[in-house]
């Protein structure tokens, strides 16, 4: 169906090629996930499926690629839209009117489809995915996820042969990105239609997918491709199942949580004894590796049903960087905060998650006091916030919103920096040395590159010193994760807990649960505006479904979360 | 209803308002077009629609004091302000205020119409109803229109995200901040959508170039319109011949525009069956447009002037009835799913 032949590619004014002689090949119907770091070439190997490379971002191009007896590189883009359909990251940047069924069609009309046709295949891509019920919604009115799956299915109108989607969950929530990722499912097991996915967080995909093809760091290029069992093994930055079975030498892999409970069971009939002991240490291992500035007084999770809820929290918090009592905050008639009570503690990380539109963003800038609350209060350091400019507070709080392009501007990354010192009016003696600041945030050799230049994880880090060069207290970060690859989520982890041995307090909205696992000393959960379940990310984590880590999943009861934990807790137990 | 009939509803309370200068002829369409815009537009969590009675509320008392300030006739003097103000100077009388609240509440309602359009006809309904020969610019307007929101949505965003940076707006150079992540941040959205729209085979299917004998045709119609016009304009004894041109003129025009809509391969997703509330629509306005336009009894009350001397305004139930006519698309409510 696909195939490539020693393609090479380099943008416009690119001194390297982002892909460099890759040959591959995709069976039709194959389910194919593309994974590897920002910038290795995911995102231009699908823009080379329908040609809009090099046809729309210019560049040379060398090679062959046949896609379905096509030509892309030959035909262009309206040659090949009748055979691929394409998919972006952000549904409403590729929306061109503003209802459901308008959008849908709005190809077709281009393409002059007869009119009675042109409703067939409508209802044909509203039914697959799911969207009847909303075919007259104006699409501001969708969740994101409803907005995904509405570029879906515009793209599936022209009846296409492959699908080609460049990270489309990235920014969705758990339950919106599953919706999703089961959405496509379908689509390539009941309708045969090839898939062709880009995405970072690979345990969501993995378990769908025929084929892995990843993709290395630059300036490597030997990119690997097979069934992904073979092609993990090779891999070195790999879900947290992937990782385990790897550490314990589980064979075969195990992609999901069932597949790793068989995996097990497997190892206990080689090894009963051992196993055993391990079942064992579930039982009793603490979580030993968690100092939480916390006394937890009373066990606060308590499951209803499916939802998660909380009748009473009762923390004493020891010398709370933010103090937040009873907040209310509503946009008009709709009320988005209803008594929200939350404390992070000096040098603590609190983990916010969440649905998309629990509340979470509006908290934050209710916080830094760029929304007025109705009602509540908001301390810092034991001192109200009432009253008080943006400006000022964010003197002592660093807001990292959830779009870091919003806020670069500046010719040079030194220069973002020395434009919050200026606005603070502190240019003369900053409380942290830029150069310090940069070398923390690994940019040191970055200072003088223009910032709009950089990737998504080197742009999300100038922000973030955008914001922290004024020495917070305390720090706000909304969805830094959003498009990053492992490594930049590494990177950032190692900056918070920098931070954190300082005294600062964090404040992390995420929809990352194995971030969250990783990171958080406390975890919060947000729903429909209430806080409904806080506590240690064991206690939190592990009751909340959709927000459970796949680790937690195959070890439940112990309070394991992530590899680390399980590892630590089976060899003390085998001890 | 159709957007056509909504459109046609909408020209009908501007021509309506425009002639009908008695202040409770005025009221009425005032009303009727609050009655409409209340029960057609779809709720969707918003505010009911009382947007024309806020504007008169503004509306009639301002222009009424500024006519009352500008205009100096009429009997009934309130009081005089000193000669020496310019413009302003002079008698303040009933006759001035009561004129100026008329063209007020006329105002009003023509608001209100337009407003209640805007209310229950999507926008991007309206660009569709333009020509087919003039689909390009059809879709680059819905574009632009639909990235006014978007831009509006961004800039909040941005002078959020300076504002925590310790932005504060204290001249000229503080607005690089806002404008400079603002315009890279509109050219990257624009970007992307063109490569969406490519991806989506937009500009696949090609409009074949216009002939030559269209091209001339549109030009000889454009001269027989310009040519009867100044001819309305400059001779008067032959306004016979010049609404003759205009009339060729315009019927040039109109074909050629439907010939070259016919060479544009596009198709259209929401084909209307015409229903009986669009006839009711139509009929309606046609009502009102009757009473307005044509000679019957009881016209003479729509012209209403206060001066010299304040007096009542004169009422006809059937002319009040055939202004009613544009109450009529509130009898079925809010429109939903009859598309065809």
């Amino acid at each position: 169906m696909i195939r490539f032949e020693r393609l090479t590619y380099t943008y416009p004014g690119a001194a390297t090629p982002a892909l460099c002689d890759v040959s591959l090949e995709i069976a039709e119907g194959e389910f194919v996930l593309l994974a590897g770091p920002s910038g290795a070439g995911k995102s231009t190997l699908l823009r080379c499926l329908n040609g809009l490379v090099p046809h729309f971002s210019g560049g040379t191009v060398s090679g062959r690629v046949a896609v379905a007896g096509h030509d892309p590189l030959a035909e262009g883009p309206p040659a090949l839209s009748r055979v691929v359909g394409f998919v972006f990251q952000d549904p409403e940047a590729q929306f061109v009117v503003d209802r459901v069924e308008d959008e849908v069609a709005f190809a077709l009309e281009n393409r002059a489809v007869p009119p009675a046709e042109m409703r067939a295949r409508v209802e044909e891509a509203l039914r697959w995915l799911d969207l009847l019920a909303l075919r007259d919604r104006p699409l501001e009115q969708l969740s994101g996820g409803e907005k995904q799956r509405v570029a879906i299915a515009a793209a599936l109108a022209l009846r296409p042969r492959v699908l080609a989607l460049d990270e489309p969950t990235s920014q969705l929530d758990p339950q919106s990105a599953e919706e999703v990722l089961e959405a496509l499912v379908r689509l390539n097991r009941e309708l045969g239609l090839t898939i062709v996915l880009a995405e970072h967080r690979l345990e969501r995909v993995l378990p769908h997918a025929d084929r892995l093809i990843a993709f290395p760091t630059p300036p490597a290029t030997d990119i690997l491709s097979g069934p992904p069992r073979q092609v993990l093994r090779r891999m070195e930055q790999t879900p947290p199942l992937v990782t385990l079975g790897k550490a314990l030498g589980w064979a075969p892999l195990p992609l999901t949580v069932e597949e790793a409970h068989r995996v097990s069971c497997i190892a206990y009939r080689r090894s009963p004894i051992a196993y055993r002991r391990s079942q064992v240490a579930n039982r009793q291992s603490p979580i030993a590796n968690r100092q939480s500035p916390i006394a937890n007084r009373q066990s606060p999770i308590a499951i209803r049903d499916t939802r998660y809820a909380i009748r009473d929290m009762r923390y004493a918090i020891r010398d709370s960087r933010l103090a937040i009592r009873d907040l209310r905050f509503s946009y008009g008639d709709a009320h988005v905060l209803h008594g929200v009570s939350l404390e992070v503690a000096t040098g603590e990380l609190v983990v916010l998650m969440g649905r998309n539109g629990s509340g979470k963003t509006t908290l934050l800038k209710c916080i830094v006091g760029l929304l007025r609350p109705d009602g509540g209060t908001v301390a810092l350091d034991g001192q109200a916030l009432a009253g008080q400019s943006t400006a000022d507070i964010c003197r002592r709080v660093g807001y990292l919103p959830q779009e870091p392009d919003d806020l670069l501007f500046a010719d040079t990354v030194a220069e973002e920096l020395a434009v919050t010192l200026r606005n603070h009016g502190l240019l003369a003696r900053p409380p942290v040395a830029p150069a310090r600041l940069l070398a923390r945030l690994g940019l040191s050799d970055r200072a003088a590159a223009y910032p709009r230049d950089l990737s998504v994880g080197q742009r999300q880090r100038v922000a973030l010193g955008a914001v922290t060069v004024t020495r917070p207290s305390l720090l706000l970060l909304d969805e830094p994760t959003r498009g990053m690859d492992y490594g930049s989520k590494r990177e950032l982890l190692r900056m918070l807990r920098e931070w954190q041995a300082e005294g600062t307090g964090v404040l992390l909205v995420t929809h990352d649960v194995e971030l969250a696992a990783q990171a958080a000393d406390r975890v919060a959960l947000l729903d429909g505006g209430r806080v409904v379940a806080q506590g240690t990310p064991a206690e939190v984590l592990t009751a909340a479904p959709g927000f459970t880590p796949q680790v937690a999943q195959l070890f439940p009861a112990t309070g394991w979360l992530t590899v680390e934990d399980a590892l630590a807790g089976r060899g003390s137990a085998a001890r | 209803m159709d957007v056509r009939v909504w459109l046609l509803w909408a020209l009908t309370v501007l021509v309506a308002a425009s002639s009908a200068r008695n202040p409770l002829y005025g009221l009425l369409l005032l009303l009727a077009a609050t009655v409409v815009g209340v029960a057609c537009a779809p709720a969707n969590g918003r505010r009911p629609f009382l947007a024309p009675l806020r504007f008169a509320a503004v509306a009639v008392p301002f222009s009424a004091l500024f006519n009352g300030l500008t205009a100096h006739l009429g009997e009934h003097v309130l009081f005089r302000l000193p000669a020496w103000l310019p413009l302003l100077g002079g008698p303040l009388t009933l006759e001035g205020l009561a004129y100026g609240a008329t063209s007020g509440l006329a105002l009003a309602a023509i608001f209100g119409g337009f407003a209640a359009l805007n209310r229950v006809t999507p926008v991007h309904e309206l660009v569709r109803l333009a020509p087919r020969a003039f689909h390009e610019a059809g879709v680059v307007l819905s574009i632009a229109l639909t990235f006014v929101p978007q831009t509006a949505r961004s800039l909040t965003r941005i002078r959020q995200a300076q504002a925590v940076r310790g932005h504060r707006w204290r001249g000229l150079r503080d607005g690089l901040p806002i404008l400079v992540p603002l315009l890279v941040s509109g050219l990257e959205r624009s970007m992307g959508l063109a490569e969406a729209m490519v991806a989506r085979g937009y500009g696949s299917v090609a409009d074949r170039p216009q002939p030559l004998r269209l091209r001339a045709l549109l030009a000889l119609g454009l001269l027989a319109l310009l040519g009867g016009w100044l001819a309305w304009l400059f001779w008067p004894s032959g306004n016979g011949i010049a609404l003759g041109a205009m009339t060729l003129g315009g019927g040039l025009i109109g074909t050629v525009l439907w010939l070259a809509g016919r060479a544009v391969p596009r198709t259209s997703y929401r084909l209307r069956r015409w229903t009986v509330r669009d006839t009711v629509g139509v009929l309606g306005c046609a009502l009102t447009l009757a009473v307005v336009l044509l000679p019957l009894p009881g016209r003479g009350t729509l012209v209403y002037s206060p001066y010299p001397r304040l007096t009542p305004p004169g009422f006809d139930p059937l002319v009040g009835l055939g202004l009613l006519g544009l109450a009529l698309p509130a009898l079925w409510g809010e429109a939903q799913g009859d598309e065809g």
